[in-house]
This record gives structure tokens, sequence and C-alpha cells, in this order.
């Protein structure tokens, strides 16, 4: 429960809400080098690291991969999917032994019938946390802009 | 799920061995059959039940209620329902296959075996061939209605069967997400999303399939019984039981083509046999009312509550019909155009994540 609740998608909920969260969610365990989901897979869910490491590549056309990030121990990944079933933009690889908890659409939505309170809970801190990464996301580009502006000048 | 990656030779010696055990399992289960045939059909009933109850469940949950206590209002509600439309109809069904056995034993079988003798006579010189044949076929009718009559005298016996259903179908909708996650958690992960994503696919259009059944059914039930009634009213009621007629023929109706036709003879036969005063004219309106139960159905109603995910040609439908009736009798007809829609939807879905997911 306590890795559940520093994920940022249910940091506002109480423990009874949690408990709830825990009964939806799937525990795995990943062995080194097994892939958790691949890029253009339809997107499914999310992932959180409750132990190990993970590598996030891009697979690229001529086989070969493109490093993009290292995951640790409680960070996740892949919660756009739990918004809609656009192919995964990015692979998944475990680094080393990895215990991994899913969250997945199919559940997030039979709980937002179930339990609309608590669905809307968790859909208004992802909506935060994807605005969030817009709001980064712009000022990067508007960073890049700025200096692409001074280096034509 | 512990997935080490293995040697290609390593992975066909996995499969080979899972394939053995599959055909092991499936051995296994083939000769246990006959001792777990019940326990089959009660898990299978239960599952029907709370595809059909879930929705009610959830909502209940959904305002408030714990998830018990809302299965345990809604399975008390359904059963009171179940137990007096029982109450109510078997003492009346029993009265008229007596009634219809005694009928058969008097006027209509020997006015229909003069006749016959007649024709026999005339055209083959044979009158006790005519003579024999109804004699078989009398005994055949009653014979019929003697074991329905035995069946439904002897309901109390199903009842220990009928009292399991319930409670199966409790903890079927209860834990149904624990059972789930049970099954999930025993997928290796290379075919994890590809499960879950697939089962989560098919259990939402079976589920949508089977309740826009059960809607599509208490519909047309419910118009054949209106239309029954009002003839009733217009011909001084030449059909009996038209409530029970009425409804078979809304279950029925959940036989795509041959359905229609099994909701319209026992009302026919019953009006024959109650030999109303305008028989002709009763008949076409009893054609009539189920001709326009149809339309309206066909046109209004199915489109509406029937998901088209499962639709099926009719060639699928008869051939499926038939092997259903010879596996299971009426039930088996009656359970082999819904088990064939799963069958159907799990193929395309399984299809369609073969095709997205990237098997390693």
């Amino acid at each position: 429960m306590r890795v559940l609740s520093s994920v940022p998608i249910f940091s506002d909920l109480d423990g009874k809400e949690l408990i709830e969260v825990e009964k939806i969610v799937h525990r795995r365990k990943y062995k080194k080098g097994e892939p958790i989901f691949r890029m253009g897979d339809p997107g499914l869910g999310m992932y959180i690291i409750v132990e190990g490491a993970v590598e996030i590549i891009e697979e690229l056309e001529d086989e070969d991969c493109k490093h993009l990030v290292d995951l640790e121990k409680g960070a996740f990944f892949g919660d756009l999917a739990l918004l809609d079933e656009a192919p995964r933009s990015a692979s998944a690889i475990a680094k080393v032994d990895c215990d991994i908890i899913g969250f997945f659409r199919p559940d997030l939505l039979d709980l937002l019938y179930r339990k609309p309170h608590l669905g809307i809970k968790i859909l208004w801190s992802l909506a935060k946390v994807i605005g969030e990464r817009l709001r980064k996301t712009n000022e990067q580009l508007s960073n890049l802009q700025r200096e692409m502006k001074v280096c034509d000048e | 799920m512990n997935n080490a990656p293995v040697s290609p030779a390593g992975q066909i010696n996995k499969t080979v061995w899972r394939i053995f055990f599959i055909l092991l399992g499936m051995a296994f289960l083939f000769l246990i059959y006959p001792y777990i045939k019940t326990v089959v059909l009660v898990l299978l009933i239960a599952w029907l039940i709370s595809m059909l109850l879930n929705p009610l469940v959830d909502y209940l949950e959904s305002i408030g209620l714990k998830r018990s206590l809302a299965i345990l209002i809604v399975v008390i509600i359904i059963l009171g329902l179940v137990v007096l439309m029982v109450a109510a109809l078997i003492p009346a069904v029993i009265s008229a296959v007596e009634s219809l056995s005694a009928k058969l034993n008097a006027d209509m079988i020997k006015g229909l075996a003069v006749q016959l003798e007649q024709l026999f006579e005339k055209n083959l010189n044979n009158a006790a061939l005519a003579r024999d044949l109804i004699a078989k076929l009398q005994q055949l009718g009653t014979d019929m209605l003697m074991k329905i009559g035995f069946f439904l005298k002897n309901a109390g016996s199903y009842v220990a069967f009928v009292g399991i259903v319930p409670f199966v179908t409790f903890f079927m909708i209860k834990d149904k997400r624990l059972f789930k996650r049970m099954l999930i958690s025993q997928v290796p992960n290379r075919y994890f999303e590809l499960f879950l994503n697939v089962l989560h696919k098919v259990g939402d259009q079976v589920t949508r399939y089977i309740q826009g059944q059960a809607i599509d059914a208490l519909i047309v039930g419910l118009l054949s019984v209106l239309g029954l009634f009002i003839i009733n009213l217009v011909f001084d009621h030449p059909v009996p039981f038209f409530f029970f007629i009425g409804m078979l023929a809304g279950v029925a109706n959940m036989i795509p083509y041959l359905g229609p036709v099994v909701g319209v003879v026992p009302a026919i036969l019953l009006a024959i046999l109650s030999s109303p005063a305008n028989l002709g004219t009763v008949l076409i309106w009893i054609v009539v009312v189920f001709v326009l139960v149809q339309v309206i159905d066909n046109n209004l109603i199915s489109p509406l509550v029937v998901s088209k995910s499962v639709n099926m040609h009719p060639i699928t439908v008869v051939i499926a019909v038939v092997i259903g009736g010879n596996i299971g009798g009426v039930i088996g007809m009656l359970f082999a155009v819904p088990a064939w829609g799963i069958i159907k939807v799990t193929m395309k879905e399984v299809g369609w994540g073969l095709r997205n997911y990237k098997l390693r």
C-alpha cells in the first residue's frame, strides 16, 4: 500500500480507498531482460516499480534500440494508456529482476462505474499529472524556440 | 510470473510439455465429465445469471451499498419473483397437461382416427394400417404428456439443484474480480497484456450480448402476451395459458430464425384443442400477432438492445442449434446460439490481439 500511495495518481486517496485500489491492481514479477510491454502494442495501463529497475527504449526500424530513460524503484510509467488504447510509444524492459504493480484501463473504468467518487479522484490526479507534464513540455519547447531564435540571429 | 528468457530448444521443449499437459487435462476432463456434468451445468447457469445481475449490483454499489448487501438484495428479489412465477405456473401447467391428455384420449384422436381410416380405405384400401398408425400416435402423445406431467409433479426434487444456483451466483458476483485476478496471475508475462485486454473485450461484448438477449426476450415475451391477451378478449378466450405461451415465445426467440416458430406452434395447438367457434379467424390472428411481434422485434427492439458483434448467418445458426440439440436437447438448443456467439467474439478478439501485440 505504501508503494501505491507514493504514486501521484493515488497520493490523494485515504487508506480505505487505497485498499480498494489494491484489490484491482496486478502484481507481477519480471526477470532481467524481459519486456514488460513493447513499442507499438495497444496501450492498456500503467506500471509502478516496487523493486528493481526498468529501461525505457525506442525500437528503431533496423532492429536497433535507442535508450530513453532508466526508471528506479517507486517510479511509474505507461500512465497515458489509462486514457486510451493508442499504441505504446516506447518499450519497457526489466533492467534487473523486477517486482511490478500494473494498473489497467478496464479496471479503472470498472472502478469509475462501481465507485464513481474514488474513480473521479484517480482521474483528477491523472489529469493533474498529465497537465503538469504538458506544462513542462511547453516550457521546454518555448526554451528551445528561444534558443533557436538566438542561434538564427 | 517468473519467466526467464530461455534458449530456442528449451522453448520448444517447454511448448511440447505444455501441449502434452493440456491434452492430458482435456482427456481427464472428458473422462470425468459424466460425474461433473451437474456441477458444470450449475456453474454455467450461475455464470449467465451473474452476467445479467452484475450491472444491477454495480449500480447499487455505486450509490453506496456494500457489494455483499447489494448482491443479497438483488438475488433475493429475483429469487422471490422466480418462486412466485413458478408457484403460479406449475399447478396451471399440470392441469393443462392433464386436460390435454384427456382430450387427446377422447374426442380429438377419435375424430382424427375416423377421418384417417376413411382416407386410407378410400385411397389405399388398407384401414388396418390407419388404425395401427393412430394407435401408435396416440400412445406417443400420451407418453409425452405423461412425461411432462411427471417432470412437473416431481419438480420438488429439482429444488436442491435450483437452490445451489443462487448460492454459486452470489459468490460469482461477489468474488468476480478475485477469480479474474487468480486466472490472470497464471498467465506468463509474454501473454499477460494480450490476455488481459482480450479477456476484458470478450467479457464486455459477451455481457452486452447476454444482457441484450435477455432484454429482447423479455420484451418479445411481453408483446406476445399482450397480443394473445387481446385475442382472448376479442374471441372469448381461445388461447389458454396465454401468459406462459407468450413468455415461452420470448425465451424461444433467443434462437434466431427457429425461435419464432417454437413460439407460435403451442399457441396454435392450444387454440385448435380449445376448438372455438371461429377457429379459422383465431388462427389467422395468432399468426398475425406473432408476425407483428417479429416485425417490431427485428426493426425496433433487436437493433436497439442486441449487440451487433455476434451477427450470425442463418446457416451457422441452424448448424449451431442442431449441434446444441444433439448435445443437450432443448436446453442445448437454447444455449447453442449464445455459446457460438461467445466462441465467435473470443476468436475475433484473440485474432485482434495476435495481430496487434508483438509476442516476443
